[in-house]
């Protein structure tokens, strides 16, 4: 007797809310953008289908792909500097919070966490005024140590002003891979620790044999978030620099690069097809990355249970 | 060599004081084991030896030396840790071979102690699995051979069988005694079952709230127990504990153990009513409740039948009888 399983509605109907605002706030606007990409207007203003041409334009137009690769190279640049500083000093500080010989360290915890609760506004602006040659401080504290040849005013150099302000942001979100560094400490059993203690593995040699191949995929979901975070970074270069993203564009990136031509600044009038090609290619880079981090990196990465 | 002196060692965690003047000597290839109930502070006073855990005031001593300030580490001590506390990143090899490679042992040797140890706990086939797939046995014999590995002058265990299951926990005590008998060393046990004390124990130390109760070979213990709290510890089941002016006897306390107790049909000198019976097969336990004594265990040997709310009625060997004062010390 083959009976039928009756239909278990009670899963749709669970899972509608969630898919359904997913759909709505997600799937909906990316699919819209993909689409947008693939039009643009002719002569008399009205909409056409163009194919890849949008991207075509973009990638072989000297004008647009000079930017475009201006923006990248700038983004690329940006994310390394995050890599090679903040999560490393993010790593630091989480093992030296850790130690159970640190007094306060409840206090630095919350001291270093609270930039990145901060809004990028706020953080954009008092450091544009903090590095001001003008009425800024850094110039007169440089001077009270002596150190007053080293001041340059770093937000208004070409040479310095990317890797500045994607010094200001690591200050500002170093807090999380910290936290999260921490956590994976935490949860660490004492007993292992004990046990390296036991077997003469201690100090920086327990960090390095023990505690960091028991972080690493918590250095992984890190490095991704980064990544991630990065490359669809826009507010503090917005806030520091304005859409123009001076110096001569030298602080330009893929977020505010899609912001003028999606909106328009000043003289260049806003164009959302181009703009939407854009976040195309801004989409398709990020989907490459993770991809990259899911099939190569995670797969190798090792979770472990205690 | 490996012996150890503990001289007045005391411990507080603030304002708790954990243990409370310890003095014990541990003396080369003996096995004694730190027996007690949960939370008297036998894994503290095992963490102070080890290193692990600062010493409040007190002396530990390894072979004369004083080692209060001594890193774990150059205590030359191996601990096996209840968890196991298996490095989860490394294979069973490199788990073994740590800290041999951190004290820049050549690579053969290491290769060869490792092998070695795995021989003689049989963990050849899985030198080069990860910790996750391994059984809770094999993991623990992994922590054992990670301790035999470093040739120690002393072994500390912690409740090591408590996350097995009953027969895995039989196999492996004998398998850890074997080891004590081949290897010669010296070795710390510390437990709160009172049969893996008795099983291993060379001399048990018994605490209760970070003192020393009686230290003493198991039989020692068992037929010379120095106060009610000794007495109630080791033997299985409980010792029986009577008031003793209720039987005529000059103590207030007077203990006697189940398997000493008989069934006198009809001329007894105490009668009580069958509570309840656990019939294990080779021995039966008879519950029984007295108005005057309270609950009163009774062991006999092979199967008994009895009926509950029956009546019996009891006899004993006055010569097997302990006797106790107010304060539960041994009187004679
Ligand atoms: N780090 C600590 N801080 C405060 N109290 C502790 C600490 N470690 C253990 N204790 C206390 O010391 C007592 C003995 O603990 P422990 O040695 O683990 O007992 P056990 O005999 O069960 O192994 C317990 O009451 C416990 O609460
Ligand atoms: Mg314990």
């Amino acid at each position: 007797m083959a009976q039928r399983k009756p239909v278990r509605w009670h899963i749709v109907v669970f899972l509608a809310p969630a898919v359904l605002v997913y759909t709505a706030l997600m799937i909906v606007p990316l699919f819209g953008t993909l689409n947008l990409s693939l039009f643009n207007l002719d002569e008399t203003k009205t909409r056409l289908f163009v194919g890849l041409a949008n991207f075509a334009t973009l990638f072989g137009d000297p004008r647009w792909s000079g930017a475009f690769w201006n923006a990248l190279a700038n983004n690329a640049w940006f994310f390394l500097v995050h890599m090679l500083v903040q999560n490393p000093v993010g790593i630091l500080l989480a093992a030296l919070l850790s130690s159970p010989r640190l007094r306060f360290s409840a206090f630095y915890r919350t001291a270093i966490f609270i930039p990145t609760i901060l809004s990028f506004v706020i953080v954009g602006f008092v450091w544009k005024l903090i590095l001001s040659p003008i009425w800024g401080i850094a110039p007169g504290m440089l001077d009270a140590v002596g150190l007053k040849s080293l001041f340059a005013p770093w937000l208004g150099k070409e040479e310095y002003a990317l890797t500045t302000l994607a010094l200001i942001s690591v200050w500002q979100f170093v807090g999380i891979p910290m936290m999260l560094i921490y956590a994976a400490l935490l949860s660490i059993p004492d007993e292992v620790i004990e046990a390296a203690e036991m077997d003469g593995v201690t100090g920086w040699s327990q960090f390095w044999k023990i505690k960091l191949p028991l972080i690493l995929p918590s250095i992984g979901i890190i490095s991704i978030l980064t990544f991630v975070g990065n490359f669809n970074a826009f507010d503090l270069i917005y806030v520091a620099q304005g859409a123009l993203a001076g110096p001569n564009f030298a602080t330009d990136i893929l977020g505010t690069f899609l912001y003028r031509t999606f909106f328009g600044f000043q003289l260049q009038l806003g164009d959302p097809h181009m703009g939407a090609t854009i976040a195309t290619a801004m989409f398709g880079i990020i989907l490459v990355g993770v991809c990259f981090y899911l099939f190569a990196i995670q797969t190798r990465l090792r979770r472990y249970q205690f | 060599m490996g012996t150890l002196n503990l001289t007045k060692v005391t411990k507080s965690f603030g304002a708790t004081d954990v243990i409370k003047g310890v003095d014990l000597t541990v003396n080369d290839g003996e096995f004694c084991v730190f027996v007690g109930p949960s939370g008297c502070g036998k894994s503290t006073l095992l963490r102070m030896i080890a290193g692990l855990e600062d010493v409040s005031s007190g002396d530990v001593m390894i072979d004369g030396r004083r080692v209060n300030d001594v890193a774990p580490a150059k205590r030359e001590i191996a601990m096996v840790f209840q968890s196991y506390a298996l490095y989860p990143h490394l294979t069973v090899r490199d788990n073994m071979g740590l800290a041999l490679k951190q004290a820049g042992v050549p690579k053969a040797e290491i290769a060869q102690a490792t092998d070695k140890a795995a021989a003689m706990l049989s963990l050849d086939a899985l030198m080069e699995r990860r910790p996750a797939e391994l059984s809770g046995g094999q993991r623990q014999r992994v922590a054992i051979g990670r301790a035999i590995v470093r040739r120690p002058k002393l072994f500390l265990f912690d409740e090591p069988l408590s996350n097995l299951d009953a027969a895995l926990r039989v196999q492996t005590r004998i398998e850890i005694a074997r080891l004590h008998r081949d290897l010669g060393a010296t070795m710390i046990y510390v437990t709160h079952d009172q049969v893996e004390a008795m099983t291993l124990a060379d001399r048990i130390v018994v605490l209760r709230a970070g003192r020393v109760e009686q230290v003493g070979a198991p039989m020692e213990l068992y037929n010379n127990p120095a106060n009610t709290f000794v007495a109630g510890f080791i033997g299985s089941p409980q010792m029986n504990f009577l008031n003793g002016e209720a039987l005529g006897l000059r103590a207030a306390t007077v203990g006697v153990r189940p398997e000493h107790l008989t069934l006198d049909r009809g001329a007894g000198k105490l009668v009580a009513k069958v509570s309840h019976l656990e019939k294990l097969g080779g021995e039966t336990l008879v519950y029984v409740v007295n108005p005057t004594h309270g609950l009163i265990t009774i062991r006999l040997f092979g199967e008994h039948e009895f009926a509950v709310d029956e009546e019996i009625s009891l006899n004993y060997d006055e010569n097997k009888l302990f006797f106790f004062d107010e304060d539960g010390q041994r009187l004679y």
